[in-house]
């Protein structure tokens, strides 16, 4: 990763402006994003953004370095080719609940157990807020907000920390969109994490789940040290509220793919050898 | 210890007044967008404001040696710095009262964490500026205040969709 000196998060921002609606959390996922390239200096010229379709998914657009704005849940399996072909980018993919964890699920697990050395920025609004308020893979059971679902839509929600934990994701963390300083520390550690990193972020839908701006009341940062037994993990993220923030679980796997020896003429004698 | 002294408070200051300006105009965009005018001209000129004082601010610090933090580094009383408008307090369809009830509230944590490096530091360059600041702020305030006073109260404004979720026949 190359690093620029003095770079300012502003500087990390495109001349496009963002459409979200004002009061958003993914406004605040964006500034996280400049302000932990500031903080690493990063290189816009080698960084990619690469995200799915939502509200979340326009990010790239805003951001001055390369993007690309992909297909509904495949961000993941757009961002884990290119980091494959090009090792040297730095790579992250981005996107909302529903992109993540209904349409994208599948990738999403195999991102986790792969382990392909990228990030990943989910903004879990627990909506589907482009086509205006439908319940998504992480809206409780008994949201009744929408006229499509007016009992409430009466399924689990998924818990996305353990799912990715289960499917083998070695570094899990939580962000909340009110905390953007926090988000961009949680962001800048997850780039510079040796593996896949799954931040998981709350970030309010004001339009359509207007009861998300009382999260800052129960948003709580943890001062434990990340977790680092899966079995331990897994009991936290199965019984904790969801709303505790930080790095929660960071664990040392080798990444994918492994690193290809380069065969020597002297190697391939050895092998022809009889 | 003293140049320390002066050096964390000045950079502390800058971000403060660039993290303002950057939130208005923010703000200010996203309201154009949305079509609420009087709200967005309203962040434009706190925007303004904001770039005015960062400015000052700014030139006073030319040529001292200011630490080189990064975003999460910085020593705030609350999560994010304090003139800086929360994003969850903000509405696109907010009324202009809202919105001058939000900016007085920054202008007024702004006065206060300027006041508590006025009375705690032991560098009296650093109590001489920031009590500078503090009395800015609360001037910006008082004027926020009267501009209140003459606005007419909110009537029936109310913050829901209009618009239904899009149902199948």
């Amino acid at each position: 990763m190359n690093q620029i000196a003095s770079a300012k998060p502003k500087d990390y921002k495109s001349a496009v402006k963002p459409i979200w609606c004002p009061g958003c959390g993914h406004f605040s996922v964006l500034n996280a994003i400049t302000k932990a390239f500031a903080g690493l200096g990063i290189d816009k010229d080698d960084t990619v953004l690469v995200s799915g379709i939502g509200c979340s998914s326009r990010l790239p657009a805003y951001v001055d370095s390369y993007g690309f704005h992909g297909v509904h849940g495949r961000g993941l399996a757009i961002a884990q080719g290119l980091k494959v072909a090009r090792p040297d980018l730095t790579v992250i993919a981005l996107g909302g609940d529903g992109d993540g964890f209904s349409i994208g699920g599948n990738h999403f697990i195999h991102a986790c157990r792969r382990n392909v050395n990228m990030t990943y920025i989910a903004m879990d609004n627990e909506v589907y807020g482009m086509t205006k308020g439908q319940a998504s893979p992480t809206t409780a059971a008994d949201w009744d907000h929408s006229k499509l679902t007016p009992h409430g839509p009466g399924v689990r929600p998924f818990k996305p920390a353990a799912l990715a934990l289960a499917s083998g994701a070695p570094w899990i963390a939580r962000g909340y969109s009110g905390n953007p300083n926090q988000m961009a520390r949680l962001i800048a550690e997850a780039i510079e994490h040796p593996g896949f990193s799954f931040v998981h972020v709350l970030s309010q839908c004001i339009t359509f789940c207007p009861e998300q701006t009382d999260w800052k009341a129960v948003v709580n940062e943890r001062d434990e040290p990340a977790l680092a037994d899966a079995d331990e993990a897994a009991r936290m993220f199965l019984h904790e509220n969801g709303f505790q923030t930080g790095v929660l679980y960071n664990a040392a796997r080798s990444v994918w793919p492994p690193e290809q020896v380069e065969l020597q003429s002297a190697d391939i004698t050895e092998g022809f050898r009889l | 210890m003293s140049n320390q002294q002066l050096g964390d408070f000045l950079a502390h200051s800058v971000e403060l007044e660039s993290e303002a300006r950057e939130r208005y105009l923010e703000l200010a965009e996203a309201m154009t967008g949305h079509h609420n005018t009087e709200v967005a001209e309203f962040f434009g000129r706190m925007a303004e404001e904001s770039r005015l004082h960062l400015k000052e601010v700014a030139e006073i610090a030319e040529g001292k040696a200011l630490p080189d933090l990064k975003a999460w580094e910085f020593d705030w009383p609350e999560e994010e710095s304090p003139e800086t408008a929360s994003y969850e307090a903000v509405h696109y369809r907010m009324s202009l009262r809202q919105a001058m009830l939000l900016a007085l509230g920054n202008e007024r944590a702004a006065e206060k964490f300027y006041r508590s490096f006025a009375d705690s530091s032991t560098d009296e360059e650093t109590r001489r500026l920031a009590a500078q600041f503090s009395a800015e702020e609360a001037s910006h305030a008082a004027q926020l205040v009267k501009m209140l006073g003459k606005l007419p109260p909110d009537e029936n404004h109310h913050l829901e969709e209009d618009d239904d979720p899009h149902m199948p026949e």
